[in-house]
């Protein structure tokens, strides 16, 4: 049965009248060959035999903890720092200065948080009533993705990772955002394939500080 | 030889069935990045990049849907990104420009086709017109869509349909160039 919204005599003429609209230019294949084998090239390759991955694993968790750790000192460096300073001008100044970047650093923190918590609970959103949720959801992602483009133009954003990271993010958000009631759960579950394919949760873990959101952002600010 | 022996020679590192690969869908990734960015030099990036991602990730390729599925699904993520980043920063420009031209008047009515069908097609919301151009433009099916897009061919057909409508409204003036 014809759709009452169909008309087939305008979509045919939409579609040939539409053709103008960005007409392709014929493909440079040499040309884009040539720019895909050198962009190929000058991207190192590492062939790792299985021995080797365990090498880099283990190399991973050192640099890590190392990582961590350094983390956690300069926390408490900051700190002390800034409970000294009300009798120190010289750790007063420096302490000032280093207030923005602080302020990033715990936005970043407790943003990361807020979104890693709400992916989670996206993710497991499969209970009997998790149609009734779907609105709730695309509005805490619409909440999220305001601050998701906060964040982007923000400092955060101008270190590669975290703009990798946020970028992504974002366009998990936006899917999200457009779901509502009235979809199935299948919409969800393309969602869900798009992040496993991208592996945004182990990276979003990987960038948020080991402890509890207090801890990480404690004596910050 | 068929497109899975192609592959499988790709993931051994054969460069002749990477270029072989390339050759049997380059045009189609092209055309799409082209109508989508509407430039030459957009579509070339966005072309390069995913074929770049395609090599790069086709040890995940598991082959339960067809190649040129997962290719497209591909090109249209970096396609979308690609023309995100750009409208933000456009954005941008434009704000700076509409705030010199304040107080000068436009000139709406069009009286060519062209014009006025490039005019409505970028008014869609951006969903709408994706959907527009793969499947009335480039002859993409509801379903290569859905799974392009990652959604369902339920709400491709919908925005279409909706796609259709508003365009429907904005060229009522050439009505009888289909009425008759």
């Amino acid at each position: 049965m014809m759709d009452e919204h169909e008309d087939p005599k305008f979509e045919a003429w939409l579609r040939k009248a539409a053709g103008s609209y960005h007409s392709p230019l014929p493909t440079p294949r040499e040309e884009l060959w040539k720019r895909i084998e050198a962009a190929r090239r000058a991207k190192p390759v590492i062939a790792l035999r299985p021995w080797m991955r365990w090498v880099v694993a283990a190399a991973a968790m050192l640099a890590l903890g190392i990582g961590i750790g350094r983390w956690t000192v300069n926390q408490s460096a900051v700190r002390n720092g800034t409970v000294v300073a009300t009798t120190d001008t010289a750790q007063d100044q420096a302490s000032q200065a280093a207030q923005p970047d602080i302020a990033y650093q715990v936005a970043a923190t407790q943003y990361l948080s807020r979104t890693e918590a709400f992916l989670t609970s996206f993710r497991a959103d499969r209970g009997a009533n998790h149609e009734a949720n779907r609105a709730r959801l695309a509005s805490q992602a619409r909440d999220l993705l305001t601050t998701t483009r906060l964040m982007l133009d923000s400092p955060a954003g101008d270190n590669q990772r975290m703009r990798a990271l946020l970028e992504d993010l974002e366009l998990v958000l936006v899917q999200i955002s457009q779901l509502d009631a009235a979809h199935t759960g299948h919409d969800a579950d393309l969602i869900n394939q798009g992040m496993n394919q991208t592996n945004v949760l182990p990276k979003l873990r990987s960038a948020i500080p080991a402890g509890p959101v207090p801890v990480r952002t404690q004596g910050a600010l | 030889m068929d497109e899975s022996q192609l592959i499988a020679r790709v993931r051994a590192g054969d460069s002749a069935a990477e270029r072989a690969l390339y050759d049997a869908h380059v045009d189609r990734v092209y055309r799409l990045a082209f109508r989508l960015a509407g430039d030459d030099a957009l579509a070339q990036d966005f072309t390069q990049e995913t074929f770049i991602r395609a090599f790069d990730r086709l040890g995940s390729f598991r082959g339960e849907a067809a190649f040129s599925t997962w290719l497209h699904t591909i090109t249209t993520t970096v396609v979308l990104n690609g023309l995100r980043k750009v409208k933000r920063f456009r954005q941008r420009e434009t704000d700076i420009d509409d705030a010199r031209e304040i107080g000068i008047t436009h000139r709406h009515a069009e009286p060519d086709l062209k014009v006025r069908m490039r005019q409505a097609i970028e008014a869609l919301p951006d969903g709408y017109r994706t959907v527009f151009l793969m499947h009335d433009v480039e002859g993409y099916t509801h379903e290569e869509i859905g799974a392009a897009l990652g959604v369902e061919t339920g709400t491709s057909k919908a925005q279409l349909s909706r796609a259709r409508a508003k365009l429907r409204v904005a060229l009522a003036d050439f009505a009888g160039e289909w009425t008759t």
